[in-house]
């Protein structure tokens, strides 16, 4: 009998399946990987052994005996604690306070401070080497680095003595030395017997700490191997599934007489470092990646809404320092954010309205006041090139599917004239035939000479879409995919950090 | 060393020991220009009466203190506070016997209706500006209907001791310490903890175990409970019941200006509006100088009308003040 066993976990979010029927079996004293692509299922299943996400059908049992997990706190008063890829720490409350919150020693009601200084102290000690040597329990976390604040919820969730310790991408903002520091504290803890739940997307790491592993795709269970007796490169197989051997591909023929448009140069921001690029007119670049490798950040630096540190980036040829979005859009780059940017209709307005705001002012007579008929020629120009299915320009947006609503997004900001289009995993959350509708209205930008730079967090559009994809690991650009290298299997080995996979 | 005492006077700023060093200048201020207009402003009765004046806003302050840290605010705790004077001056009759049923009835009603504010925002989920900002209403009607003239008799042992001293120590100052001493009990206690972590981050409180809209509720009760104590020191001061006590001058906003007052005084001691960061020391200095400000208005032969016009300009130059980077208290 297993000490912890999911089993059946099903979870649908909105349209999208999650979870479909994934498992989950370990023991105490073991050091417990959970691997798998983008969108396999991980930290759902993660949020579900911790009571954070409620599943639509599951079966969790401790000790053999059937659970029931409603919120954090249930998870908590049955031993099991968790660190989340978002910190769950109080910026203005002390490294200590922070600690200790929730699980505070009190007696008749008051905080023993003393009591929490001893214990606090004791679970931060073990981590010395990772806040150079400094005991920082009464600075506002709000003041530490990002890795020490990381370390910080690591206390935390260490201080609430579980039984089963969740750590979901914990290693994400850590430096090599806190990372250390890490490992010999999990090690400690799996000689007291602890579960620990590690998903991490460095698979040196994994395979350097755990045990075993369970990988997950799609939302289900592949299987469960031991790690000392498996090599890299079939646990990557494992996460990918079949390769596809060939599949359709619709990329952009080079229209004769490409030229660069955008050209980026040793670009370094708070989490981009040195990242070069060309992109050419007509073309589709992908920036493929694991979630949280810098790739909304590349984005949003070149639209100006990320700070760059130092670096270049020429449009044409001619230097440009985007410090603003408006300034972006002044020199004709747009972005276009994902499932966010669906919220940012105003979906009780007219498709008329939606479509022509960004560009409103340049249709204006002096005075702002506007021209129907141009505002509607304008609006009309944009439906027809994205071939956007509506009833009358005057509809609300809401009359319109999700994926004809994603194009009045596109449609929004092509009325800028945009030379270069910045798309944010534009496809996130919408149905098939949407996503269809987006790729060919994608392809008839890139045939009219638009740069496309698409993040995309599915791989296989990437390979449907795209010429050339950079990969993004920890901010850097670890490889450049051309042409026939552009596969799934090639881009899943580029994101989590190996070479190349032997056969 | 000197580094040394500068983090610690900061930390102990951070924690809401030393109140900052804005309130102790403006506090050094406000004194200096009364003791200069009013040249007996040392004298053993002036100082009785100007502590004596002190205490209904100290607890307002007090009590609006915790449930800002909490991440809510309290529109409607002036209403609350002449509600609770009200009921309990209606009970007294000037009866002695009756002073301690009287003292329960103040801090009882000051609770109930924080209890019944806080689940409001809690349960309700109601924007708590709106929200509290509606009872006001509702603390008022009743309020009228209770004492609708200015009238009751507060029991003489009350006022007398109120404005006596303790060995050469004002009565009135050592309520506010005793004030002092309960918020200190309150920022100990571990709800006291939760109450600054719920402020600072409700989701991040949440996900620690915090049971997050408990600690709203109770953080409303508290600050009703120190209305209370407001409520009755206004009756020891007046003497008597007044629907209008502490509401703006020439309006019926009934505790009206006891609310603002009460917000300028949490903003003047440091502590952050959107939650979490502060304490109640810093709004006790606040409540001090909002005092002394108005016997310097009073003594300058100001009229009401300007007064309400100066009023409602320092507290929106103590809200701009705060935006000034050097007087900010942690880094953005």
């Amino acid at each position: 009998m297993p000490f912890l066993e999911m089993r059946d976990v099903h979870k649908r979010f909105g349209g999208v399946v999650a979870l479909d029927g994934a498992s989950l079996s370990a023991e105490p004293g073991e050091l417990h990987a959970l691997l798998g692509a983008n969108g396999s299922g991980k930290s759902t299943l993660n949020k579900t052994l911790t009571g954070v996400v409620a599943a639509d059908r599951a079966e969790v049992l401790l000790d053999g005996q059937p659970v029931t997990l409603r919120g954090p706190r249930e998870a908590q008063a049955r031993g099991i604690s968790a660190v989340y890829q978002e910190l769950s720490l109080v910026p203005d409350l002390s490294v200590e306070d922070n600690v200790a919150l929730g699980v505070e020693p009190a007696r008749f009601g008051f905080v023993d401070r003393r009591e929490q200084r001893r214990t606090v102290r004791g679970v931060v000690e073990r981590f010395g080497s990772a806040f150079e040597g400094r005991l920082p329990l009464d600075t506002p976390v709000a003041g530490l680095p990002p890795g020490e604040q990381q370390i910080v919820e690591i206390c935390k969730a260490v201080a609430r003595d579980p039984r089963i310790l969740v750590l979901d991408e914990a290693t994400a903002s850590l430096h090599e030395a806190q990372v250390r520091a890490l490992f010999e504290a999990l090690r400690d803890l799996k000689d007291r017997g602890v579960l620990v739940i590690f998903t991490s997307h460095r698979l040196e790491e994994v395979f350097e700490l755990c045990d075993r592993a369970t990988v997950l795709r799609s939302g289900a269970t592949v299987g469960t191997v031991e790690l000392a007796a498996a090599d890299q490169a079939e646990v990557v197989r494992m996460m990918l599934g079949r390769s596809i051997d060939r599949i359709e591909r619709d990329r952009t023929e080079a229209p004769e007489a490409r030229r660069v448009v955008l050209e980026v140069r040793g670009l370094i921001t708070d989490r981009l470092r040195d990242v070069s690029f060309t992109v050419e007119t007509g073309e589709v670049l992908g920036v493929a990646g694991l979630q949280g490798q810098g790739q909304d950040e590349l984005l949003e630096a070149l639209f100006g809404a990320a700070r760059i540190s130092s670096g270049e980036v020429r449009l044409d040829g001619k230097p440009i320092h985007p410090r603003s979005p408006r300034q972006a859009v002044r020199e004709r780059i747009a972005l276009i954010p994902g499932e966010r940017a669906r919220e940012g209709l105003f979906s009780r307005r007219p498709i008329l309205e939606n479509l022509t705001l960004a560009s409103v002012g340049r249709r204006a007579l002096p005075g702002g006041l506007l021209r129907g008929a141009r505002e509607r020629r304008a609006a009309g120009d944009a439906v027809r090139r994205l071939q956007i299915k509506l009833g009358r320009l005057l509809d609300p947006v809401l009359t319109l599917s999700g994926g004809n609503q994603q194009k009045v997004v596109v449609g929004r900001w092509l009325l800028t004239e945009p030379r270069v289009i910045l798309m944010d995993d534009p496809t996130k959350g919408i149905d098939v035939g949407a996503k269809e509708e987006l790729y060919s209205s994608m392809r008839r930008l890139a045939d009219e000479g638009v740069a496309i730079v698409f993040h995309s967090s599915e791989n296989l559009e990437l390979v449907r879409l795209c010429g050339r994809v950079l990969v993004l690991f920890e901010g850097r650009v670890v490889q450049v995919l051309e042409g026939d290298q552009v596969t799934e299997d090639r881009l899943l080995e580029a994101s989590v950090g190996v070479d190349q996979v032997p056969g | 060393m000197i580094d040394r005492a500068v983090r610690s006077l900061t930390v102990g700023m951070r924690r809401g020991l030393v109140p900052g060093l804005t309130v102790t200048t403006l506090l050094l201020i406000t004194v200096a220009v009364n003791a200069l207009l009013a040249p007996n402003f040392f004298s053993s009765y002036s100082v009785i009466s100007n502590f004596s004046s002190f205490v209904p806003l100290v607890a307002a302050s007090i009590a609006q203190t915790i449930v800002v840290l909490g991440g809510g605010i309290d529109l409607s705790l002036g209403a609350l506070i002449t509600l609770s004077s009200v009921m309990s001056v209606v009970l007294m009759e000037g009866d002695p016997g009756r002073l301690p049923l009287a003292v329960a009835v103040a801090i009882g009603v000051g609770a109930a209706g924080g209890l019944l504010n806080g689940l409001i925002v809690a349960f309700l989920r109601l924007q708590p500006i709106v929200a509290t900002f509606a009872m006001s209403f509702v603390f008022a009607g009743i309020t009228l209907k209770v004492l609708p003239q200015p009238g009751g008799q507060v029991p003489a042992v009350m006022t007398t001791t109120y404005r006596d001293s303790v060995i050469g120590i004002p009565v009135a100052a050592l309520v506010i310490a005793g004030l002092y001493g309960l918020w200190w009990v309150v920022k100990r206690s571990t709800l006291g903890r939760h109450l600054y972590a719920v402020g600072g981050d409700e989701r991040a409180a949440y996900a620690s175990g915090v049971r997050v809209n408990q600690v709203r509720v109770m953080s409303y009760v508290l600050g009703g409970t120190f209305g209370g104590v407001a409520a009755l020191a206004i009756l020891a001061n007046t003497g008597s019941g007044d629907p209008y006590v502490g509401a703006a001058v020439g309006t019926a906003l009934i505790g009206g200006q006891t609310t603002l007052a009460s917000i300028a005084a949490v903003v003047i001691g440091g502590t952050a509006l959107r939650g979490g960061v502060g304490g109640a020391g810093g709004s006790i200095g606040g409540a001090v100088i909002l005092a002394l400000v108005s016997n310097i208005v009073f003594f300058a032969g100001i009229s009401g009308g300007y007064r309400q016009l100066i009023n409602g300009a320092i507290v929106i130059a103590a809200l701009a003040l705060t935006a000034v980077p050097a007087f900010r208290r942690s880094p953005a």
